[in-house]
Order: C-alpha cells, then sequence, then structure tokens
C-alpha cells in the first residue's frame, strides 16, 4: 500500500502495531499503546544541547602538542563518529517513518534523529577548531578505506529495509518487474529486514559510539582535549537515550503483542543477530588496530581498547534477551562510567566558559526613564 | 531496615544512609556496572530474585520481569538480587 502523509482511514491508533499499520494520522499524543517513548522524546527534549555552547579553544592547543601517533588516534576516531552520526542523522527517518504506525513512534523517531543532527554540527565545531582546514579531514571521511569498510555494516539494513519498502509501497506484495529487473516482496521479508534494520541499529549505538566515547575521555583522563570530551559526553548522554528506544523496540517486536509475526521473525532471526554483534565486535577489534598502529596513549592501548569491547558487546547482548559471547566479565575501563553519569554533564554556565552564555540576554524590565534621552 | 542479600550469599543492610540501591551496593565495595544512574540507561540491570523494591524515579530503560535497576530504587522487603 501506497505512503500517505495523513491516512483518511479513522482507526484506532492504540489497536495499530509499531510499524506496517495504518499510516498515522493525527499526531495525538492524549492516549498512547507505548506511552515510553513519550517519556524518551521528553527526555530527549529536556536534554537539549548546542554545540557551540562549549568553548573548545584550548583544545587547539592541547592537540597541536600531541605527538603524531595521538594526532592519528584522535583524528581517526572523529572521523568515525563523523560517519556515524551522519547515517543516523537522516536514516531513522528515511527507513522507519514511512512504515510507522504510532504517532508516540513516529515522533520518537523524528525527535532521536534530530539530535543525531546537533552531534554532526559538534563534529564540525570541534573540527573547525584544531585544524586550519577543516576540509581535509572531512574529505577524507570518504577516502578512508577502514571508514568505509565500517560504513558498509553499518548502512547495509537500513539501504535493504529502504529499497524493500519502496517496492512495497509502489507495487505491493509480489513478484514485479521493474526496468527489466524482477524482483520479489513480501510483507514478512519486510518485517525481517525491519527487524534486523533495529538490531544494527541498536548495535550501532550500543557498541560502535561507545567505543569512540573511550577513546575521546582517554585523552580528556590525562587533562587533554576537554572541550572534545564535555561535547562527546553530551553525546553519550543522548545515545544512552537512543539505544534505550531500539532496546525497547526489539523487546516489544520479540515480546510479540505488538505483532504476533515479528516474535516469529525475533526467533528465526536470532542466529543473525548473534552474527551481527559478533561482526561488528570483531570490527571495532580491527579498527582498534588500526587507531593503535603508530603506538598506544596512556591509559588505551589496543589490547583494553579490545577488551571493552568485548565487554561493552557483552551487556548489550544481555540487554536485549541475548546470550555474552565473549568471556570477559569486568570492565577494563571502569574511568569511563565517570563520564557517562548524566549528574555530571550539567554544569553552571559560569563555570563552564561557555562562550553563548551572555549572548542574547534580554533585560525586560522597562522604565520610564530609559526612554528619557529619546527624542523623535 | 531491610537487608539485601547478593549472589546468594553475602549480605548488606540498607540503613537509609543511602540514595538508592547502587549507592548502597557501592559504598559495600561491590562492584555493579552503571553508565546514567538515572534509570534511562539500564547498564545496572540486576535480577531480583526474591522481595519488593521501589522505584524513586521509574525507569525509562527496558527492564525485564525478574530485573531492576538498582541506581533509581530502594528495598521496600529483604532483597535476594544477583548483580551479573
Amino acid at each position: 500500500m501506497a505512503y500517505t502523509t495523513f491516512n483518511r482511514q479513522i482507526n484506532d491508533q492504540l489497536k495499530e502495531p509499531m510499524f506496517f499499520g495504518n499510516p498515522v494520522n493525527v499526531s495525538r499524543y492524549d492516549q498512547q499503546k507505548y506511552g515510553i517513548f513519550e517519556k524518551l522524546i521528553e527526555k530527549q527534549l529536556s536534554f537539549f544541547w548546542r554545540p557551540e555552547e562549549v568553548d573548545v579553544s584550548k583544545d587547539r592547543i592541547d592537540f597541536q602538542n600531541l605527538p603524531e601517533h595521538e594526532k592519528h588516534i584522535f583524528i581517526s576516531n572523529l572521523k568515525y563518529q563523523t560517519l556515524l552520526d551522519s547515517v543516523q542523522g537522516r536514516s531513522p527517518n528515511v527507513a522507519f517513518l514511512p512504515i510507522v504506525s504510532l504517532p508516540e513512534l513516529e515522533t520518537w523517531i523524528e525527535t532521536w534523529a534530530f539530535s543525531e543532527t546537533i552531534h554532526s554540527r559538534s563534529y564540525t565545531h570541534i573540527v573547525r577548531n584544531i585544524s586550519a582546514e577543516p576540509h581535509k579531514v572531512f574529505d577524507d571521511i570518504m577516502l578512508n578505506e577502514k571508514i568505509l569498510q565500517r560504513a558498509e555494516d553499518v548502512t547495509r539494513y537500513y539501504d535493504a529495509l529502504i529499497d524493500g519498502i519502496n517496492l512495497y509501497q509502489r507495487c505491493g506484495e509480489g513478484t514485479h518487474t521493474i526496468n527489466g529487473e524482477t524482483h520479489t516482496i513480501s510483507l514478512y521479508e519486510l518485517k525481517r529486514r525491519l527487524y534486523l534494520c533495529v538490531m544494527s541499529v541498536n548495535v550501532l549505538e550500543a557498541i560502535r559510539f561507545y567505543v569512540s566515547f573511550a577513546c575521546s575521555f582517554a585523552f580528556a583522563e590525562r587533562e587533554l582535549m576537554e572541550g572534545n570530551a564535555k561535547i562527546i559526553r553530551l553525546i553519550a548522554r543522548d545515545e544512552a537515550l537512543h539505544l534505550t528506544g531500539t532496546q525497547h523496540m526489539l523487546n516489544i517486536m520479540a515480546a510479540g503483542d505488538d505483532d504476533p509475526q515479528m516474535a516469529q521473525i525475533a526467533k528465526e532471526c536470532e542466529e543473525e543477530a548473534y552474527a551481527i554483534f559478533r561482526k561488528a565486535a570483531e570490527q571495532e577489534k580491527d579498527w582498534a588496530e588500526f587507531l593503535f598502529k603508530d603506538g598506544s596513549m596512556i591509559g588505551l592501548n589496543k589490547d583494553i581498547l579490545c577488551q571493552y569491547v568485548e565487554y561493552i558487546t557483552n551487556s548489550r547482548m544481555q540487554a536485549i534477551g541475548l546470550k555474552p559471547i565473549f568471556s570477559t566479565t569486568q570492565n577494563p575501563i571502569p574511568w569511563i562510567n565517570t563520564w557517562l553519569v548524566s549528574d555530571n554533564v550539567q554544569v553552571a554556565p559560569q563555570e563552564a566558559e561557555i562562550s553563548s552564555y551572555l549572548v542574547g540576554q534580554i533585560d525586560n524590565e522597562v522604565d520610564g526613564a530609559d526612554f528619557g534621552d529619546f527624542d523623535l | 531496615m531491610p537487608s539485601v542479600r547478593l549472589n546468594q550469599h553475602s549480605a548488606i543492610e540498607f540503613d537509609g544512609t543511602d540514595a538508592n540501591l547502587l549507592c548502597a551496593l557501592e559504598r559495600h565495595q561491590q562492584q555493579v556496572n552503571f553508565h546514567c544512574r538515572e534509570g534511562y540507561c539500564g547498564a545496572c540491570r540486576c535480577k531480583l530474585l526474591s522481595g519488593e523494591v521501589r522505584y524513586l524515579t521509574e525507569p525509562l530503560a527496558f527492564v525485564r520481569s525478574g530485573e531492576f535497576l538498582p541506581c533509581c530504587s530502594i528495598p521496600l522487603t529483604d532483597i535476594s538480587i544477583e548483580v551479573p
């Protein structure tokens, strides 16, 4: 069935499944099938921040004084984060909005993707500050083999879902010949692609991002690149919320009350889910090798980062009801937790050297005397 | 004063000096994973084997039945928990 931006069919939204029911008509939140998504929206809005609020000017001096191999670690990590947020800033909208059926979930997806665009803009803020030639950093993302390899796996499930939705919404279920090519699509297959896509997004947010956060915070543990760490900390706070969102979606799908077919798909895809986690963990370990190829930094090296990959992979698998695949049970970098506590994120503006603190301040108190020397 | 039994052996007392169960566990040198400490990330998820807890703030993280988040809860009765 074709997508419509305002479904004319009168429906009981509380009886719609999360996805592949009727398209949403009225965006109403007076009634909610899953109140959790409304709560996530409110929390995300309460987290709102802008990159310009964080002063990163001291990072420029820190960066210039870093040894070459640490510059490589820092810049490569930043490029990888830029790739991840480039994908996350647009893909949830393109992939999920055409098939979502609940207003609160639809708005959560939009709120979620919007906050990712703030992350993307903050990387430009950071790169502009540390480099006189920011274009070189961004241009290299499209040329860097190691990053492109990751991009392939990060985007594959999104692209398969989007491609399937396009075909389904234009032509419906069945086998279709388009421009001489034969394509087959069924609703069941689309649901399977959706489940695997949400799983792969969960891996992106719950593992890949956290491996990159570890590198960012490792600099700040040595009181280097602290402006960057302040921004990454705000990003990490948002990501914790996003992965809670995808964990909820996965768990609702697997429970089957929402759509019994999804529960069956979740069972059938279990092997593939394990494979997605395993492959992501392997890739992140490869990435650790690339980061530290020219040397380690104090507090973090290839082995420690690989142990962290195993630890975080295990913990994220357990969160969605899968069994851990690695023997690591201890967090090898317990100091990262201090950077992830949300309490520590908010600091008084005057303490944090926030450059925009006094910008846009308006005095609302107006007295008649203020016009004393005013002539027409 | 509710007691908190950990992984089937040692028990600690929740005497009200700690704001929540996570703080109490940490004060007794128990290693519990955590991130946000506000109930929205779910990193501190533990198993609740017996007893009852009360949430100080309703968790946003997904919590399966039989699990709870120590970062935003206090024990109502004696409880027995499993820390992963």
